[in-house]
Parts: structure tokens; C-alpha cells; sequence
């Protein structure tokens, strides 16, 4: 069931007990962590934090907490299953799960004892009702009674009674099986498409609003929350304005004081400010050129792996008056008086060269005379560590040293973190360039395929599902804008990558076709059971984006078996 | 030198003074020798005193293999004058004054499990499992020891 009052509802419930944790591995699910530990160490709530990284840590997490605790708070996992028949718990154990998977699973919605959904009912859910889905068993029982009743009276009569039984039977019959297709027809429409709702992180935020125990750390982990959705395309852009709209009367509230020359802030407090600021990736922290040939967005527009885009490069930084000899330093060190219009200037010069929407609203902090970060560069850097290939890390490792750089103690961390994330769209631009230049880009029909073989530079970093899919996605905009075959541009794409050499795994991700006006619905997590199914191979549905796969090496040959439900053709 | 105890003592008696420096210097030497032996005694002492505090009243088993037998009864008498200090003190109940050795700043602490140690009861007999990387919201009291063998880590936001 949905919960109607957060605070009343799940706050105050859990706080005298003790909780257990349980947090999937994406940067709006840390987010949330945080602004939760931080609210359980002001009450002193004692909790046990579990990083669960698929279904399966889940389910083993569950067991072994569940003698001994009887809450479990589920960030952003959890919602799009029947939990209850998954992890088939104890009648007293108590769920709450906040979670931006959507559709969120009929059951979880109807459940009205174990299972309570931090989740806002305006959120776009379309939740098919009660009726339409569940049907009490009792009304068969109806008309048997009536029979046996009607099997004292005279023969004569009995026929004329025993016909309208039948017939009555009969249609019941029928209604019956109308009512089970009509339902086949709702849940197939309700759970076609995978899609997310409303960051967690601004979820639990809002209970730290409502309990007035909000601070400006907490705000700003809602903010990288609510960031990590728009950077990893996971809600449209109507969404994401809004929301930026919903944090930006927050950021005025916690900024509102009357500073001048005598009561300004120390300049070691912590201040978030508005920016509308470039779609350049980690610009501040690198030198402009390169953080202009690794952004997604302008590698894309000039088309920077072919000759033509490096020279219309070269023409658009003279465009700007920007020397080369500036522009490659790091962005610390250029002149202050390119600096200080550079916004402006790069707007005005990227509207000429097709580039409308260079600049887009988010927020930026700032502490010490050092310490500037764009909520982008936050979540670039901890996803960063989150899937960080080194050998000796597992993926709890790197769950907790992604955790930790979130903390403003851990400044060196962070720094480790955006330097690996260098590193990553460096390798991410080299990859899609490679891809492209070499055809590696295969129509398979319905989609187009793209498999990234063993010994692919970097292929490592591949591996991870959050790094995959963000290739995936940089490589279908750069295909679409260099292909002539206008079929292909309105195809979705499927990308493999060796995950496991030993075991001979590989992880698949789908995505859906670009275009402008994306929903973002995905709707990949069926297409690829039903070929799991025809191939017969061992699919691991582990993790809780269903769009993404791991699986045998045989599944791949079974792509050609990927066929969507028949709705989606209409598109 | 070479000289042994009785030709010394004629040496001393017959007036034989040439030796007398070299038995002076001998005799320092032995001197110093036993200031150092019991220089390190002593600090060895100090040391095992030290690692009451640090391990609690039981030792790990790779400590006491490098203890003298000696040394183990001088560390559970010391053990014993501790503990009747300690209730003596502060009423009824006595003190452990071996809890809180640095002023605490909070009742419960965040702590992160560096390597799995199984179970862990806590006060009111629930039972923790500490696995590797989990993090725990606990009793700072109850996270002292574990912190002191590393099998927990502070973590301080």
C-alpha cells in the first residue's frame, strides 16, 4: 500500500526499533542512504546498512536479517516484484520500500499489511484498480447451492430449473473469462514498459523537510540525487525542470540570509547556488577542450570522430576568440578574463552551430576557497567509483568508497572519483568513435546490435551495468547522427559486453529508440525474457533495472529471437 | 682481565694495586649491565599494564605467548587491584573506567564491519551480523572492543 503520511506512517514507526537497510547500487539509492543515516543519527535509530548489488544479494541479505530484525527499509529496489512471494518472509516482517522502478507491481500496491510504498501517488502511476485485476472466488460457490435446492422440486419443473442453471453457468463462464483476458490485457499494458518515478533521494529529503530536520548536506544529496536521474536518462526532461523547480525553492530557503559586509558567511560554510551552467562535463575540473571532446552532447553535435568535426571544433573555439593554447590548460589556470563571460559566450556561439541547448539549470556548491562542484560532477565522480574495475574491490568495496565520497570530509575521494571519471568518458568517446568508424553497428531487424568483443580496450569498465548503458546510450545518438539509413534512426539498440571471462557471461542492455520528445520508457525487460525463453539459455534477471541482463554467452546467438510485443510496432 | 675471584682477592690483600682498575672497570660494566636488564624489565612491565587497557581483561593468545609465566600472575594481579579500584569507585555498581578512554560525542556511533565476524549480541540480546562492508548504527559502549581488534571501523561523516 501507498503510505499517506511519511512521517506518521513510517518515521514514527520505525523509531524506536531497530532497521535494517537495504540499498541498490546506483547514486540516487546512496543519495538517499545518506539523508536517511544522517536523520537516524539525529534520533538515534539504530540500523544496519546492506549494500545489495541484484536479486539475489537481496534475497541472501534477507535471510540472514530476518530472525533478528523485523523492519527493512528497500531503497530503489524492490517495488517492480511481488516481494512478498519472492522472499516469502514471516508474517510479522515489515517492508518499506522506496524505490523509482516503475510499474510498481500490482501486488506490492494491494498489499495491505506487510508492504508499505514510500512512493507520491501523483507520480504518473497508472495502477490498474482492484477490481480490474483480483476477483473474489466466492461467487462460484452461488449457484451449485441453488442447484441442490432446486433438485427437490418435480421432474417436470427440475428441466426448466436445471436449463436456467446451465445457462446461467454458462455465462458466468463467459463473464469470467472475458473479465481474466480484459485482465491479461490491463497488467500486459500496465507492466510493458520499465520506467522510474521520483528520486529517492528528494523523497527522503521531504521527510527531513517535514520533520524541519533538513540541513544543507541533505539538500544537496537530494539535489546529486535527483541529478544522477537526469544524467543517466532516466526521466524526461518535463520531469526533470520540475523537480529542478521543487529543489530550487528549497536551495532559496536554506540560502535566504541578509549577508553584507558585516555578517557574511565564512567562506568554509557550505553554499549551493542555482547555476545555469554548460552541458560541458566536468569542465571545472578539467581543461575545456577536453571536457568538450568527451561530453556526450558536443562530441555528438560536431561529430568530433570524423576529420570534419575536429575542424568545425577548431572553427567554433576561434569563433569564441578562445586561443588553443587557453583552452587546453586547465580550466583553473585560464585567464580570468576568459572565464568570466565563458557561459555566455559558448551559448551565444553554440546556437550558431545547431547546439540549442548547451546550458541546463542544476545547482552548484561551494566550500572553502577551494572546493566548487557541479551536482553533475558529483554524480560523474561517485559512479564512477561505484564501478570502478580495480581487482581487488568488491562490489561492496566500491559501494562503500562511492558512499563515503558523498561526505564533504572525504574531499580526496572525490577528487580520486572525478579522475576515474575522466578516465571513463575518455574511454567511453573512444569507444563509440571506434564503433562508428569501424561499422561495428549492426541492424538486426527490429534493432540494432553493437557487441563489444574481449579485448576491446577498456572493455573492463564495460562490464558494469551503469557504464554500459551510458555507452549505450552516447553510441545510439552518435550512430543516429551518422547514419544515412533513415529506418536506423528510429531503431532501438541492444549492447553486449563479456562480463565474466571464466564463466563465459556477457551483460545486455537495451535501449529504446532516440528521438526528441523520449518518455524514456523501456521497454527491453520483457523483450529479453521472451528470448531468453526461445534460446533456452540461463538468463540472470539479477539486476533491478530489467532492461539490463546478464546472461550465457549462448543468449547473444539467440538475438535474433528478440522480437517485442506486438504494441510497440505502432511506434 | 682473566683474573679469577680468589687471585683477585690476593691481588686486593698482597697490595698487588695495579689490578684495582680493572676490577673497578669490570664491576661497572656488571653494574650497567644490570640497569640495563632492569631498565627492560621494567618497561615490559609498563607494557603488559598498558595492555589491559587496550585488550580488557583477556589477552588474545598470541600476546601471553610471548609472556613469561612471571609476568602473566603480575598481569592478573594487576587485573585484580584494577577491578577492585574500579568498584570501589562511583558507588554500588562500581565504574569501568576502562570504558571511554577519549570523551565521547555521541551516545551511538556508525560503524563499518571490515571483516565478517559472525554474530554479535548487543544489549538487549539482539543479534548483529557483522559481514564484511556493512555499515551499523550501534551503542558506542558496545563498539569500543571491537573497534580496539579492528574488526570495526569508526566512520566518521
Amino acid at each position: 500500500m501507498f503510505i499517506a503520511d511519511i512521517r506518521k506512517d513510517f518515521y514514527e514507526v520505525v523509531a524506536n526499533q531497530r532497521v535494517v537497510l537495504l540499498v541498490a547500487p546506483d547514486i540516487d539509492a546512496l543519495c538517499a542512504c545518506k539523508i536517511l543515516q544522517a536523520l537516524f543519527h539525529c534520533d538515534q535509530i539504530q540500523y544496519t546498512l546492506v549494500p545489495v548489488t541484484g536479486w539475489q544479494d537481496l534475497g541472501t541479505a534477507f535471510l540472514e536479517h530476518k530472525e533478528q530484525f523485523r523492519y527493512f527499509v528497500l531503497i530503489n529496489c524492490g517495488a517492480n516484484v511481488d516481494l512478498l512471494e519472492m522472499l516469502q518472509p514471516d508474517d510479522d516482517s515489515i517492508f518499506f520500500i522506496c524505490d523509482t522502478h516503475r510499474p510498481v507491481d500490482v501486488v506490492n500496491v494491494y498489499n495491505d499489511t506487510q508492504i508499505k510504498l514510500l512512493i507520491k501517488q501523483d507520480d504518473d502511476l497508472g495502477v490498474p484498480s482492484y477490481d480490474d485485476i483480483f476477483r473474489d472466488e466466492d461467487e462460484e460457490g452461488e449457484d451449485s447451492g441453488n442447484e441442490s435446492d432446486e433438485g427437490s422440486e418435480p421432474s417436470g419443473k427440475r428441466r426448466r430449473f436445471d436449463e436456467g442453471a446451465v445457462e446461467r453457468r454458462i455465462e458466468r463462464q463467459r463473464a469470467k473469462r472475458e473479465w481474466e483476458a480484459r485482465r491479461r490485457e490491463i497488467l500486459f499494458d500496465y507492466e510493458q514498459y520499465e520506467y522510474h518515478g521520483t528520486s529517492a533521494a528528494m523523497m527522503f529529503f521531504e521527510l527531513a523537510w517535514v520533520l524541519t530536520k533538513d540541513t544543507k548536506d541533505m539538500l544537496w544529496w537530494a539535489i546529486i540525487g535527483l541529478t544522477d536521474q537526469w544524467v543517466h536518462d532516466k526521466i524526461t526532461n518535463m520531469k526533470y525542470v520540475t523537480d529542478i523547480a521543487t529543489m530550487q525553492r528549497h536551495v532559496s530557503r536554506h540560502s535566504h540570509r541578509n549577508e553584507d559586509e558585516e555578517n557574511s558567511l565564512s567562506i568554509d560554510c557550505m553554499r549551493i547556488s542555482f547555476e545555469y551552467d554548460l552541458r560541458l562535463t566536468l569542465y571545472q575540473h578539467w581543461s575545456l577542450y577536453e571536457s568538450i571532446c568527451n561530453s556526450c552532447y558536443t562530441s555528438c553535435s560536431f561529430k568530433l570522430w570524423t576529420l570534419n568535426g575536429q575542424k568545425k571544433l577548431q572553427e567554433f573555439l576561434a569563433d569564441m576568440g578562445l586561443p588553443l593554447k587557453q583552452v587546453r590548460q586547465k580550466f583553473n589556470s585560464m585567464d580570468m578574463s576568459i572565464k568570466e563571460n565563458l557561459r555566455d559566450v559558448i551559448e551565444e556561439s553554440s546556437n550558431k552551430y545547431g547546439m540549442k541547448d548547451i546550458r541546463i539549470q542544476t545547482f552548484g556548491v561551494h566550500f572553502g576557497f577551494k572546493n566548487r562542484f557541479l551536482a553533475s560532477d558529483m554524480v560523474h565522480a561517485t559512479a564512477a567509483l561505484l564501478e570502478s574495475a580495480e581487482k581487488d574491490d568488491s562490489e561492496t568495496d566500491t559501494f562503500i568508497k562511492a558512499l563515503d565520497a558523498l561526505s564533504r570530509s572525504n574531499i580526496d575521494r572525490l577528487h580520486s572519483g572525478i579522475e576515474l571519471a575522466k578516465k571513463k568518458l575518455i574511454a567511453i568517446q573512444q569507444t563509440v568513435a571506434s564503433c562508428i568508424c569501424t561499422n561495428l553497428i549492426l541492424s538486426q531487424g527490429p534493432f540494432l546490435y553493437c557487441y563489444l568483443m574481449e579485448g576491446t580496450p577498456d572493455v573492463k569498465l564495460f562490464s558494469k551495468p551503469m557504464a554500459l548503458t551510458l555507452l549505450c546510450k552516447y553510441l545510439l545518438k552518435a550512430f543516429v547522427l551518422s547514419t544515412r539509413n533513415k529506418r536506423c534512426k528510429l531503431l532501438p539498440l541492444v549492447m553486449a559486453a563479456p562480463k565474466d571471462v571464466e564463466k563465459g557471461t556477457v551483460i545486455v542492455v537495451g535501449i529504446p529508440p532516440e528521438s526528441e520528445t523520449s518518455d524514456k520508457k523501456n521497454f527491453f525487460g520483457r523483450a529479453f525474457e521472451k528470448a531468453a525463453e526461445s534460446t533456452s539459455s540461463r538468463t540472470l534477471h539479477d539486476h533491478f533495472d530489467t532492461s539490463t541482463n546478464n546472461a550465457e554467452n549462448r543468449f547473444l546467438d539467440g538475438k535474433l529471437f528478440l522480437k517485442f510485443p506486438e504494441r510497440e510496432r505502432c511506434e | 682481565g682473566g683474573l679469577c675471584l680468589h687471585q683477585e682477592n690476593e691481588a686486593k690483600s698482597e697490595g698487588r694495586a695495579e689490578l684495582i682498575p680493572s676490577i673497578k672497570l669490570r664491576h661497572c660494566c656488571l653494574l650497567r649491565n644490570q640497569r640495563c636488564v632492569t631498565a627492560y624489565l621494567y618497561d615490559r612491565l609498563l607494557r603488559i599494564r598498558a595492555l589491559r587497557w587496550e585488550y580488557g581483561s583477556v589477552l588474545p593468545a598470541n600476546v601471553r605467548f610471548h609472556m613469561c609465566a612471571e609476568e602473566l600472575q603480575w598481569f592478573s594481579q594487576y587485573k585484580k587491584s584494577l577491578a577492585s579500584f574500579m568498584r570501589s569507585l562511583g558507588g554500588d555498581e562500581g565504574l569501568d573506567i576502562t570504558q571511554d578512554m577519549k570523551p565521547p560525542k555521541s551516545l551511538y556511533i556508525e560503524v563499518r564491519c571490515l571483516k565478517d565476524h559472525g554474530e554479535f549480541e548487543i544489549d538487549d540480546g539482539t543479534v548483529i551480523l557483522l559481514k564484511k562492508n556493512s555499515q551499523h548504527f550501534l551503542p558506542r559502549w558496545k563498539c569500543e572492543l571491537l573497534i580496539r581488534q579492528g574488526v570495526l571501523e569508526h566512520v566518521v561523516s
